[in-house]
């Protein structure tokens, strides 16, 4: 923030990320909208199919699929929260001197959250949760 | 880390040996190889747990205080309940080192995960912070969801874990809820300043923060309009861990019911007097009455811990010290016995749990002596028969209701106790009839090591509450005036009307 | 200042932002064809207009004109809405990357930012985390095996990789001590390429784990497992046709500009001249602007450069050999690497 734009008060930065998000979708919806006016339409039968390679599809498509993607779903939102809340701990840390009045708090903090990580992330990969090509994880 | 830190971590040390033990044993899990077995894994829970035992004593040197920036709260009262949540653990854990099957499924997990839930229940009895209550009472409900579909497969056991995973999230949202509106009542989520902030605040917010927050405790204690997840858990979930979550969650949870009734919401008493008088005859009600007609051992155990938590919140008509300290004693009663039996039945009834309606168990003193005999103990001490840790318990609850005004409310607790005699005598004679004629031999549950020291606790635990009681009930008293200022005690006569809320407020 | 004048410079200048961007986009494609096309020693597009330049232009119109049909078994409202997400989320991370001096003003209006946020690093995460739904979507609602198959791997290969993306973000962030960009490229200005913090910031490691995991979050070579033509037909948008399909595309193209413009704001110092203070500053406002304009615009073509030049070198991964690369190598690496520089960054701040 320089001392020129603080004129405006800080939430009206946004404004041009909503102008954005307004450009970005409204360019996308508009360029769908007018390519399907603009392109001819002409249907069949057979064009309207699932295109795979030429075969016939058998069945539906949305059936079960691997519990292995369930599983790195999973552990994506743990370790994504993991990096959420270094996000914060990133930021203050030149401060956290002064403020905890320890000139080692908050490295040893991370250490020990980071430590805990280290141990999740041993657990899984010697569970066997990672191993793609195998099939002897412990699911 | 900084030296003046040192007694803040002091303040959390049997949560700290209690984390370090559970990682280490699922570091040990992952590490060993997969046809190792586990049981090496489970003697070092033991041993963790005895040592966080150990360590919440070495906190009775410290004097009463917080830490962490007055998120944890050691006292007596809290040491109290570390030991007893830590003892309940270690028992379940020697239990299950015997008991689990051996082809057990996860069973590195399961111990790390006894250890990692005990984190959670000792956490949320030194808790003064709602939001450090919050995160510590997710980690003891996630341990037990999990541990209560470890038979996973059997049909009972995923349905248990998933009917107590939906509802005790349920119950944890109305927690989680009733600490926002506290919040924004009050304006702080720290259990011993809520109350100096009660009488600026707005009473209908107060009331509804408060009713959301009982919700959520009361559905972790199984009281009795939100008890209904009770049977089909305890049903599904293996014998080891239904002595533990039949007993230590509900510990914690009373020391948190505590804690809030008598920390942050004194002023409400005369609101949550009447509410927990009707909680505590639904609950004995209910319980009994539902316990009469079950088939299923575990089931009818199940409701018969409904009906005790009944026993238990009647307590809580009396006012001040006595209150906490005969609710505190009781919850210990009722975990020695209620570990002891799970006990002896999942020795009884093996891995597997075959015998599992109390048809089955015709005969079984016969069969085996001493663990019949151990069974017919327990019961007794159910019942609330004199020289067992149930008696006292009954007695010092159902007292400090009588000495608090509520005479009817002891005459229906001691209703209810003849009801509950009848059908725990059923079971005890089930046991002790001779076998049935032409009936198949089966062999004697065989008694290990681990089982033996785990049962030996049980019983020594309810013997010696029922004998010599006054020594747990000083600590328990110890618990209770470390959590009051000295000016309340006994003399204050409860009147039957609306108390004078100038000298109800007891703010620490 | 009123905040009309503010207004309608921020029309102006999402209006120019977006016309250069899907400009960059349309000419990044052609760039990728005509480089390709040399590495494999052939020439690539070069008969519509000189040098073929007015090819992507072409390639755009006929596009926009193809039939745009939609299959029976698709579930209409996800199968729509995928590709707006895809390019919505492509054309607005750009909003929040600076690119180029931030001391030139007018009326106290930023020229070289969109908007100037304090959480420009976050919104940035954020924003292109949700980009993973187009893909997803795109191959569910798609109701083919080919699709499905390929958003799955898509959406877990991204999830994967976005973890060490944020983590080797953290070691910036650390040196900064903030999230807003334009304040990461400030904090490189001092000594020339030597406070760039992939040099003198000890965050080369961090630059490593950011390029490949940033390579994977936009399915580009050599983790471009999604489309995989030899395996999944085109992958997740096998079912789109016309401006649909188009807008996956530039959706792409999109990313890889963005991501080349963070790399390039992260850790080659954005807009600073590598030289420092080298050679004197020029004196006019406005040369000084192009000069910075010029630098930045030079650091990412690099970047783009280099995504071409990888995809024209390197095989493609093994779906196994890439989860495991990510979560057991750079996880754990990305991890270590903020550990060192935290530890270094409290030795500093001991000593001073």
């Amino acid at each position: 923030m320089n001392s020129q734009s603080s004129q405006i008060q800080y939430i009206w930065q946004y404004l041009p990320l909503l102008l954005q998000v307004l450009a970005a979708f409204g360019l996308g919806i508009g360029m769908v909208v007018a390519s399907w006016f603009i392109g001819r339409h002409r249907n069949t039968k057979t064009k309207l199919e699932v295109y795979e390679c030429g075969i016939e599809a058998v069945g539906d498509a949305r059936g079960r699929f691997s519990v292995r993607f369930y599983m790195v779903a999973m552990l994506f939102i743990l370790f994504d929260v993991e990096v959420v809340f270094m996000m914060p701990w990133a930021v203050i840390y030149r401060q956290l001197p002064k403020i905890t009045g320890s000139q080692w708090f908050g490295f040893w903090e991370m250490i020990v959250y980071l430590g805990f990580i280290a141990v999740a992330l041993f657990y899984i990969v010697k569970k066997g949760i990672l191993d793609w090509s195998t099939d002897k994880g412990d699911l | 880390m900084n030296p003046q830190n040192m007694p803040d971590l002091i303040r959390i040390l049997p949560e700290v040996v209690l984390t370090i033990t559970g990682v280490l044993i699922m570091l040990f899990d992952a590490a060993l190889p997969a046809t190792n077995n586990r049981r090496s894994l489970g003697w070092l829970g033991a041993v963790g747990v005895t040592a966080a035992l150990w360590s919440s004593l070495i906190q009775l040197n410290l004097p009463p205080g917080t830490a962490f920036y007055r998120t944890v709260q050691t006292d007596p009262f809290s040491v109290f309940f570390h030991v007893l949540i830590c003892g309940i653990v270690l028992a379940s854990i020697l239990l299950s080192l015997d008991a689990l099957p051996a082809n057990q499924h996860h069973r590195g997990e399961y111990f790390a995960l006894m250890v990692l839930g005990a984190v959670g229940m000792c956490l949320m009895t030194s808790a003064v912070e709602l939001l450090v209550v919050f995160i510590a009472l997710e980690i003891s409900s996630i341990s037990t969801y999990i541990l209560a579909g470890f038979r996973k497969h059997t049909g009972t056991g995923p349905e248990a874990a998933i009917k107590y995973f939906l509802l005790g999230s349920f119950a944890t949202g109305f927690l989680l809820y009733g600490v926002a509106l506290t919040f924004g009542a009050t304006g702080t989520t720290q259990i011993n300043d809520i109350a100096a902030h009660i009488p600026a605040a707005s009473s209908q917010l107060v009331l509804a923060a408060f009713a959301l927050l009982m919700v959520g405790v009361l559905f972790k204690v199984s009281a009795a309009p939100f008890h209904v997840w009770t049977p089909d858990v305890y049903q599904g979930a293996p014998s080891p861990v239904v002595a533990l979550m039949s007993t230590a969650p509900k510990a914690a949870a009373f020391a948190l019911l505590i804690r809030l009734l008598y920390s942050s919401f004194p002023v409400l008493q005369p609101v949550w007097q009447p509410m927990l008088w009707i909680v505590a005859v639904l609950s004995m009600t209910v319980g009994n009455l539902a316990a009469l007609r079950q088939k299923n051992v575990k089931r009818m155990l199940a409701y018969s811990s409904i009906a005790h938590a009944g026993y238990l919140l009647a307590a809580f008509a009396g006012l001040g010290i006595n209150a906490i300290a005969s609710a505190s004693f009781y919850v210990a009663a009722y975990a020695a016995m209620n570990v002891g039996i799970f006990a002896v039945l999942s020795i009884a009834a093996g891995p597997d749990e075959k015998l599992s309606v109390i048809e089955d168990f015709r005969g079984f003193l016969f069969r085996a002596p001493l663990l019949g005999t151990l069974l017919i103990f327990f019961l007794a001490s159910l019942i609330g028969i004199p020289f067992t840790a149930g008696f006292f318990g009954k007695f010092y609850s159902f007292a400090t209701a009588i000495h608090g005004g509520a005479v009817w409310l002891g005459i229906i607790g001691l209703l209810n106790s003849g009801v509950a005699a009848a059908y725990y005598l059923g079971f005890a004679v089930k046991v002790a009839q001779p076998p049935a004629a032409g009936s198949a031999k089966l062999p004697a549950p065989e008694l290990g090591v681990a089982v033996g020291l785990s049962l030996a606790l049980a019983t020594t635990a309810t013997l010696v509450l029922g004998i010599a009681p006054t020594r747990f009930l000083s600590a328990a008293q110890s618990g209770a005036t470390s959590f009051l200022p000295p000016v309340i005690s006994d003399s204050v006569k409860p009147s039957t009307d609306v108390p004078d809320l100038s000298k109800v407020r007891w703010v620490r | 200042m009123s905040i009309w004048l503010f207004l309608l410079f921020s029309i102006l200048k999402v209006a120019v932002v977006t016309a250069i961007f899907l400009g960059g986009v349309a000419y990044t494609v052609l760039l990728e064809r005509k480089v390709v096309g040399r590495i494999q020693n052939r020439w690539g597009p070069s008969r519509v207009g000189p040098f073929g330049l007015w090819q992507p232009m072409v390639d755009g119109l006929k596009l926009f004109l193809k039939e745009d049909f939609i299959p029976a078994g698709v579930y209409r409202p996800l199968y729509l809405t995928a590709p707006l997400i895809a390019l919505g989320c492509s054309l607005l991370s750009i909003a929040v990357v600076p690119f180029g001096s931030q001391d030139i003003t007018v009326h106290g209006v930023k020229v070289f930012e969109l908007a100037d946020l304090n959480i420009g690093l976050l919104v940035l995460l954020g924003v292109t985390s949700m980009s993973i739904y187009g893909i997803a979507l795109a191959g569910w609602s798609s109701n083919n095996k080919y699709s499905l198959l390929g958003s799955l791997r898509s959406s877990a290969q991204m999830i994967s990789y976005e973890l060490a993306l944020g983590l080797s973000l953290v070691g910036v962030v650390l040196r900064t001590g903030s999230f807003s960009l334009a304040d990461i490229v400030k904090a490189q200005s001092a000594h020339g390429a030597l406070s760039w913090n992939i040099l003198g910031g000890g965050q080369i490691i961090a630059f490593l784990i950011y390029i490949t995991a940033a390579y994977a979050e936009t399915n580009r070579a050599p983790f471009d497992l999604p489309e995989a033509e030899t395996e999944l037909v085109a992958g997740y948008h096998t079912e789109y046709s016309s401006m649909k399909f188009a807008m996956f595309f530039m959706a792409e193209y999109g990313n890889m500009i963005t991501v080349s413009c963070v790399a390039t704001l992260l850790f080659f110092g954005g807009w600073n001249s590598p030289f420092g203070h080298l050679f004197p500053e020029p004196q006019n406002i406005v040369i000084q602007a192009l000069l910075a304009l010029f630098w930045f615009i030079i650091k990412v073509f690099f970047f783009l450069f280099l995504y071409i030049w990888v995809r024209g070198t390197l095989p493609r991964f093994r779906y196994d050999q890439l989860m495991g690369f990510g979560w057991r190598y750079l996880l754990p690496i990305a991890m270590l690497n903020i550990v060192g520089t935290s530890l270094v960054l409290s030795a500093l701040m001991a000593n001073s």
